[in-house]
């Protein structure tokens, strides 16, 4: 009987001590993996550290989920074999597990990134190369890899050349300065949906490149508080280019023909290819108009809007040309309704 | 009509039964029966002669009765006179020169307009996209350039040119025309103007394409060889071909195409760019001062024929 009571008691204070899995989960993990000092000998010599900082964890999206559910392919310690965690275990669009639900997983499986892992490209990223691993903050956390003004680093850690372009580029330079308005990699490429740029579906692609820069850069866009000229989708669409663009033609330039893609800076900068002195050599670019004078383009006003007084001479003679026709065309139209008035009257005469 | 038709029929069969009546009395005179062949020469030979003199009887008739106007009371009858108005070499350029201003059109107005569906149908569905579109355009802007320079030098080196390009600039008859034309339309002229070779309307046209087409070639040609001259021609060629090139569009459509196509005179279309040749009536009232000058030289030339004769004949 006695010894039954300390069983029961036993069994009973174990519960109390241990009552959920939770916590315990994490800190029965945490007996080894807290330590600063583990790590995995590969047979190569190269060390890999094992530690995992608790913090982090407690401060990410994941902080109420227990390592096993992750790692779910653990079962005895010391583990063995420990593959990457495969998150779409939970993030798949239904999920019934509380995971965010959306477009985003379907649309990662047909982006130029999903297509690549799925072909075996070892290289690629998967969720956790730019969501973190166990660092997934909300995007909202400063220390977050896809908080706004982390993205490009966080793109740039494969993409490190675009990176450091971008970085000097105007878009770039007022990421770092904090406006939160300027675009990151995001903004342009999309986010789950990243195609490639010779895919029509891409933001960036030829036919759809000069509608993404419309977002910011168009009259509504969000440029106009920083000074920069809003009507320049409409003057480019009103030139011969976007003309072009819109009759489909493969070869017009875009807006990222003359002003670069990633290495965009602004017009006063003299790296920049729409600096006053460097227009006629993005003018002459091989495939547009190699046979352009140094006169033809320097200095030039470059976007026309003929209803604006700053164009000039063009503003007038498109004035002028607009009172013409009215003129003519209201001449001509009095006269022939006068005419046929008079015809009519001189049949009516004759019956 | 009935009755001009019965009487005609009338006619025919007294002709008839007289050609019968003559065969009988010259078989009776000869006293040979004659073969069916004999009879239906002789037969046709004398309908024709009765029915021809029954005709001239009734004109000199007809003109003893009234005798200014035979011409008025038997119009029907008579093949109308027709005048050249556009030689053939000037029809040749009519021709060159609105096939390529239809491309011109067709190829051009979808890129001043290229938000309308049918701009992109025309462009990329019908032509293949903007390459060969601005290719075709290209190959009517070489049309019309042809034109203009073949003009150009038949308006110098042809004697019809030379005259008729006198005759196209606008002078005060112009203004004066314009005016009386103006208080006929509000009624209170009963005729409107006489007219010349040209009118001020036609004279409006001509000078009207002289303009576009300085304006439209000298700017397409800027665009053209852009890369030679600073962007800001460019720019100002582009404005101007633009917006000539729809005001000649309109105007052609209005003006020129009202004129000699929807006119209610004319319509569905006047068909002197094809042949060149007016009728005597169209040339009494739409030109008739050109054309008392016409019958005037030419009464001065019979007479003056006349009187070469008379000397010939005498001397």
């Amino acid at each position: 009987m006695k010894q039954l009571c300390i069983t029961i008691t036993t069994t009973i204070l174990l519960v109390l001590l241990f009552p959920g899995r939770d916590l315990n989960a994490l800190e029965k993990c945490q007996i080894c993996h807290s330590k600063k000092e583990i790590h995995r000998s590969e047979m190569t010599g190269r060390k890999i550290p094992l530690y995992v900082d608790e913090s982090i964890i407690a401060r990410s999206v994941h902080h109420d989920k227990e390592c096993t559910d992750c790692h779910s392919d653990i079962n005895e310690i010391p583990h063995q074999t420990v593959k990457k965690v495969n998150c779409r275990r939970c993030h798949y669009s239904g999920n019934l597990v509380g995971a965010p639900d959306g477009q985003m997983y379907d649309q990662y499986e047909h982006s130029v990134h999903g297509i690549a892992v799925l072909a075996g490209n070892k290289k690629a990223p998967v969720c956790q190369d730019c969501h973190g691993t166990h660092n997934v903050y909300s995007h909202e956390t400063v220390e977050s890899k896809f908080y706004w003004q982390n993205i490009p680093k966080t793109c740039g850690s494969c993409h490190i050349e675009v990176y450091a372009v971008y970085s000097e580029s105007v878009h770039g330079r007022a990421v770092a300065a904090g406006i939160k308005d300027a675009p990151v990699c995001t903004n342009c490429h999309g986010e789950h949906n990243i195609k490639k740029h010779d895919n029509d579906e891409s933001r960036v692609s030829l036919a759809r490149v000069s509608q993404t820069c419309t977002e910011c850069h168009g009259p509504q866009g969000v440029v106009n508080k920083y000074n920069v000229k809003t009507d320049r989708t409409a003057t480019f669409e009103h030139s011969f280019h976007g003309i072009g663009q819109q009759m489909g033609s493969k070869t017009v330039a875009n807006c990222a023909s003359c002003h670069d893609y990633h290495d965009i800076r602004g017009e006063d900068d003299p790296k920049s290819s729409v600096y006053p002195d460097n227009i006629p050599q993005t003018c002459g670019k091989k495939g547009c108009h190699p046979g352009a004078s140094a006169e033809f383009a320097s200095g030039q006003q470059i976007h026309i809007n003929p209803k604006s007084e700053d164009s000039g001479i063009i503003y007038y003679i498109s004035k002028a040309f607009l009172i013409l026709t009215v003129l003519v065309l209201a001449g001509l139209f009095s006269f022939i309704i006068m005419d046929l008035f008079r015809k009519a009257k001189n049949a009516r005469a004759k019956r | 009509m009935n009755d001009k038709k019965l009487n005609l029929d009338k006619r025919e069969s007294y002709i008839k039964s007289l050609s019968n009546n003559i065969i009988e009395s010259a078989v009776d005179i000869v006293k040979i029966e004659p073969t069916v062949e004999q009879i239906n020469e002789i037969r046709e030979e004398v309908t024709e002669r009765l029915q021809y003199e029954s005709s001239s009887l009734l004109n000199e008739a007809v003109t003893k009765l009234h005798p200014t106007s035979l011409s008025e009371m038997m119009p029907e009858e008579r093949e109308e006179r027709s005048f050249e108005r556009f030689g053939k070499n000037f029809r040749y350029q009519h021709m060159l020169m609105f096939v390529s201003v239809i491309t011109l059109i067709v190829t051009g107005m979808p890129l001043k307009f290229p938000e309308f569906d049918i701009s992109k149908f025309i462009v990329i569905d019908l032509l293949g996209g903007l390459h060969n579109s601005t290719l075709i355009h290209r190959i009517g802007a070489v049309g019309l350039i042809i034109v203009g320079i073949w003009h150009l030098i038949y308006s110098v080196g042809s004697k019809v040119g030379r005259r008729d390009f006198f005759l196209m600039i606008p002078n005060l008859k112009d203004a004066s025309d314009f005016m009386c034309r103006m208080r006929y339309y509000i009624g209170k002229e009963k005729n409107g103007p006489k007219f010349g070779r040209f009118s001020f309307i036609e004279k409006f046209d001509y000078w009207a394409v002289y303009w576009g087409m300085v304006i439209m070639i000298g700017s397409g040609a800027i665009m053209w060889f852009k890369e030679l001259f600073p962007k800001y021609f460019y720019d100002i060629g582009r404005e101007m071909h633009s917006d000539e090139g729809l005001l000649a569009t309109l105007s052609i459509i209005i003006w020129h195409f009202y004129n000699v196509h929807f006119n209610p005179e004319v319509f569905p279309m006047s068909w002197t760019w094809w042949h060149g040749q007016l009728t005597e009536t169209e040339m009494k009232h739409h030109h008739p001062l050109e054309y008392e000058e016409i019958i005037k030289k030419e009464s001065l030339e019979i007479i003056k024929q006349a009187e070469k004769i008379n000397e010939e004949e005498n001397g």
